[in-house]
């Protein structure tokens, strides 16, 4: 079955919102002990699925997974030295932000940087999953787990900034 | 049959007869019960044309009082009138006295059990027995409303409650007797009530509730009747209290009072800063009296805005952070909902409406909201409105962690998953022919363990003996659509389940909750026995007709001559016991039937799916 990692984002919300309708545990209110402990698996599935085919990366690393590669994220990383290095430039970038003027702009204009990095990052992860490059898609997988971490972060840095500020 | 509802979502086991179920605020000062009055969603009143239900227990000699009869008592018999215990629902000893000297009671030192008890003069009694009074109080006012028993409830809880507190909240209804169809966050019941559910397009809305003592913060997406919180927040331990407290501090500045206050004073004083607070909801200016100390005093209300800024903001820093976990903007949010007394504060609605840049809704009645969107809620499951889509989606609101070295805490279902959510951890033994291990499961979102909510304490026994290292056990944890956990714990080499020995570090066990349940039914001098008799009769029945229209449908087509044999086998053996079989007999058979049909309920529910999905591209297949 073909796999597509280009997903629109309502549709599958429309898709996951009319399986809960089916599959919500208040759907089985009246119903046996053994239905409701059955449906409320089946709903936790359901909602899990949704979960990973929401996040490009947990999405990208799941269509790897299915086509036969083992993954550990514990044991997993990248040699990539230039990417890590400009990981790692990343967050001084990110440290330093404090002390600008702007610090919000500056937050921004990183993001923005990193928005970038995760577009390029996911078509070539498409190209390289097309061909049947696993090995270099889950490469590149990888660097996609790292970019969303550091946006991750950023975030949070962005909410304490803002907390402070105000 | 919900076997049935499989291909007809929305249907109930009893469609021909009218259910009635009520929606229960479960408040910190006040509680409501509202249902669905010929139509007509509406709270109820007691004799004397009174809505709100103080929530205050008083133990007299040999009576229990509840509401406003038991606040008058609160003066002169305080430690005999319990009042705010929702602030120690799910809570240990030390927690309470984190809380401070608000709880003036006297709790007893020397009892087995986690559950913090308070003594009275009636015994000594958990926050859950006093929350079960309070229970019964309003389903007997339902009841004599409608003429007729419930069939079930709907409680609403804050969103931001923990496992612990939802767990006591349950045990209460247990104990007052009451079926729980649902455990609804007080946002999600809310919006509900606003009907904002009836919106045809696709919206986004916030809920903004300011109560009392605690704000909760939730962003709901809702679309074609379905419900669904992105993401919840707020501070468990702020609201119209604390502006109470502002403005008391400010009287005693300005009054120049020295030195320690006695409880009375700051009593009066806290009374007197409540009464301007109302006041200036519609005036511009009050004129607080202090009659002990002959000082009176003007405060307006830009005054007082100033003296209530840090707090208003202190909730639209959490607004913003609700915003942040739902990945939305804030320009998305349309409506803004408001509930709780303090958001008739009119700076809480001018800058919530500046923060979120539109008119809040206050139409209703802030103080009812909650229990009228709950009402609507019970009235839907309990099969009364079988062509509504109503679904209501929740989220955790905390994350759940276990307990790993150095009193580290691990994340294994972040807060904001969507419920029901289940997640397996894997484990293996460190040490040659290890047959148990523990398992600390605590919730919250900080890193060190002693900063989140102790849970649980699991030990599974009886894994099978092997080299360290070589078991494979698979812990999943799964929460339900009320946000309660549950373990099933198994060792994957082997097949064998673990026994789990569940220890809550601040609930009641099992045990406790029946022994209470029989305590307080032989105060109703019921036959307990007989009725758990009859009640396994009923379930016998229930899971007899649920396999013989299941067979009937589609048995012959989903199983193998042999399985389908041994499930009728079973179903026969039922039957047969039926009229002689003990409670503990019937109980078996029902499980044995349960096992030996696991796979075929499973078959039927997998058939479904593909009805549902049938006319689906590809993507959508893949879930």
């Amino acid at each position: 079955m073909p796999i597509d990692f280009h997903l629109d984002s309502k549709q599958l919300h429309a898709a996951h919102l009319k399986l809960q309708a089916v599959y919500h545990p208040d759907r089985f209110i009246n119903g046996t002990d053994q239905e409701k402990r059955l449906v409320v698996q089946k709903a936790a599935w359901i909602n899990e699925a949704y979960e990973i085919l929401k996040n490009p990366v947990r999405r990208a690393r799941y269509m790897l997974e299915i086509s036969g590669l083992e993954l550990n994220d514990d044991h997993e990383t990248t040699s990539d030295t230039a990417f890590l290095m400009e990981q790692i430039e990343l967050r001084e970038e990110m440290d330093e932000c404090r002390s600008c003027k702007d610090p919000m702009r500056c937050c921004d204009h990183i993001t923005g940087k990193l928005d970038q990095r995760s577009k390029e990052f996911s078509s070539s992860f498409i190209s390289l999953y097309q061909q049947g490059y696993l090995e270099q898609a889950r490469q590149v997988s990888k660097k996609m787990q790292f970019v969303e971490r550091i946006l991750e972060q950023l975030d949070e840095y962005q909410l304490k900034l803002e907390d402070d500020i105000l | 049959m919900a076997l049935l509802q499989i291909s007809e979502p929305g249907q109930t086991t009893a469609p021909h007869h009218r259910n009635y179920a009520a929606g229960i605020d479960l408040g910190t000062t006040n509680s409501l019960v509202a249902i669905n009055r010929s139509g007509q969603v509406e709270t109820l009143p007691d004799s004397n044309n009174q809505h709100l239900l103080p929530s205050v227990v008083h133990y007299a000699e040999d009576s229990i009082l509840v509401g406003y009869s038991a606040l008058q008592l609160q003066a002169s018999d305080p430690l005999n009138t319990l009042s705010s215990v929702k602030r120690i629902m799910g809570r240990g000893i030390e927690d309470i006295k984190s809380l401070g000297n608000i709880l003036p009671y006297e709790f007893d030192g020397n009892n087995d059990s986690n559950v913090p008890r308070i003594i009275t003069r009636q015994g000594s009694v958990s926050a859950i027995e006093v929350s079960a009074e309070i229970l019964k109080i309003l389903s007997k006012r339902a009841e004599q409303t409608m003429g007729e028993a419930l069939s079930g409830v709907v409680i609403t809880v804050p969103a931001y409650f923990d496992d612990a507190q939802r767990q006591a909240t349950r045990d209460a209804a247990k104990l007052a007797g009451l079926n729980v169809y649902r455990l609804l966050n007080e946002p999600t019941a809310a919006a509900v009530a606003y009907g904002l559910d009836q919106q045809t397009e696709e919206g986004t809305i916030a809920v903004y509730d300011l109560g009392g003592g605690t704000f909760d913060i939730s962003i709901l997406n809702l679309s074609k009747g379905v419900f669904e919180v992105l993401a919840t927040g707020g501070n468990s331990s702020l609201g119209g209290d604390d502006m109470d407290h502002a403005i008391a501090e400010w009287l005693i500045k300005q009054a120049g009072i020295e030195g320690d206050i006695d409880p009375f004073m700051l009593r009066q004083l806290l009374i007197a800063s409540r009464k301007a607070k109302e006041d200036l909801t519609l005036q511009e200016t009050t004129q607080i009296k202090l009659k002990e100390l002959d000082y009176s005093i003007s405060l307006d209300r830009e005054q007082f805005n100033h003296l209530i800024e840090d707090l208003v903001n202190k909730t639209l820093r959490s607004c913003r952070r609700a915003i942040r976990d739902a990945k939305i903007e804030k320009e998305d949010i349309q409506n803004v909902v408001m509930v709780g007394g303090s958001t008739r504060v009119p700076l809480v609605v001018e800058q919530v409406g500046h923060f979120f840049g539109c008119t809040p809704l206050c139409d209703l009645d802030p103080d009812r909201v909650v229990a009228i969107g709950a009402a609507l809620q019970a009235d839907v499951l309990a099969g009364n409105k079988p062509d509504q889509e109503m679904l209501l989606l929740d989220v955790l609101p905390l994350s759940l962690c276990i307990e790993t070295m150095g009193g580290l805490s691990e994340k294994i279902i972040s807060r904001n998953s969507p419920l029901p959510v289940a997640r397996a951890q894997e484990f293996t033994t460190f040490k040659d022919g290890q047959t148990a291990m523990a398992i600390h499961v605590v919730q919250g979102e900080r890193e060190l363990v002693t900063d989140c909510r102790s849970l649980a304490h699991f030990e599974l026994r009886g894994i099978p003996p092997m080299t360290a290292g070589s078991a494979r056990i698979k812990v999943t944890y799964q929460v339900d659509a009320d946000g309660l956990m549950s373990v099933i714990a198994e060792e994957l080499r082997s097949g064998i389940k673990a026994d789990i020995v569940i220890k809550p570090s601040y609930g009641l066990t099992d045990g406790e909750v029946e022994s209470m349940l029989r305590d307080s039914m032989s105060h109703a001098k019921e036959d307990i026995d007989s009725r758990m008799l009859a009640e396994q009769q009923v379930e016998a029945r229930r899971v007899i007709e649920a396999i013989d229209s299941a067979l009937s449908q589609d048995g012959h087509e989903l199983l193998a001559d042999d399985e389908y044999n041994s499930i009728t086998t079973a179903r026969d053996e039922l039957e047969k016991l039926i009229p002689e079989a003990t409670t503990e007999q019937l109980k078996k058979a029902i499980k044995n039937i349960e096992v030996i049909s696991d796979n075929y309920v499973a078959k039927r529910m997998n058939a479904s799916v593909q009805k549902v999905l049938s006319g689906k591209n590809i993507n959508e297949v893949e879930i």
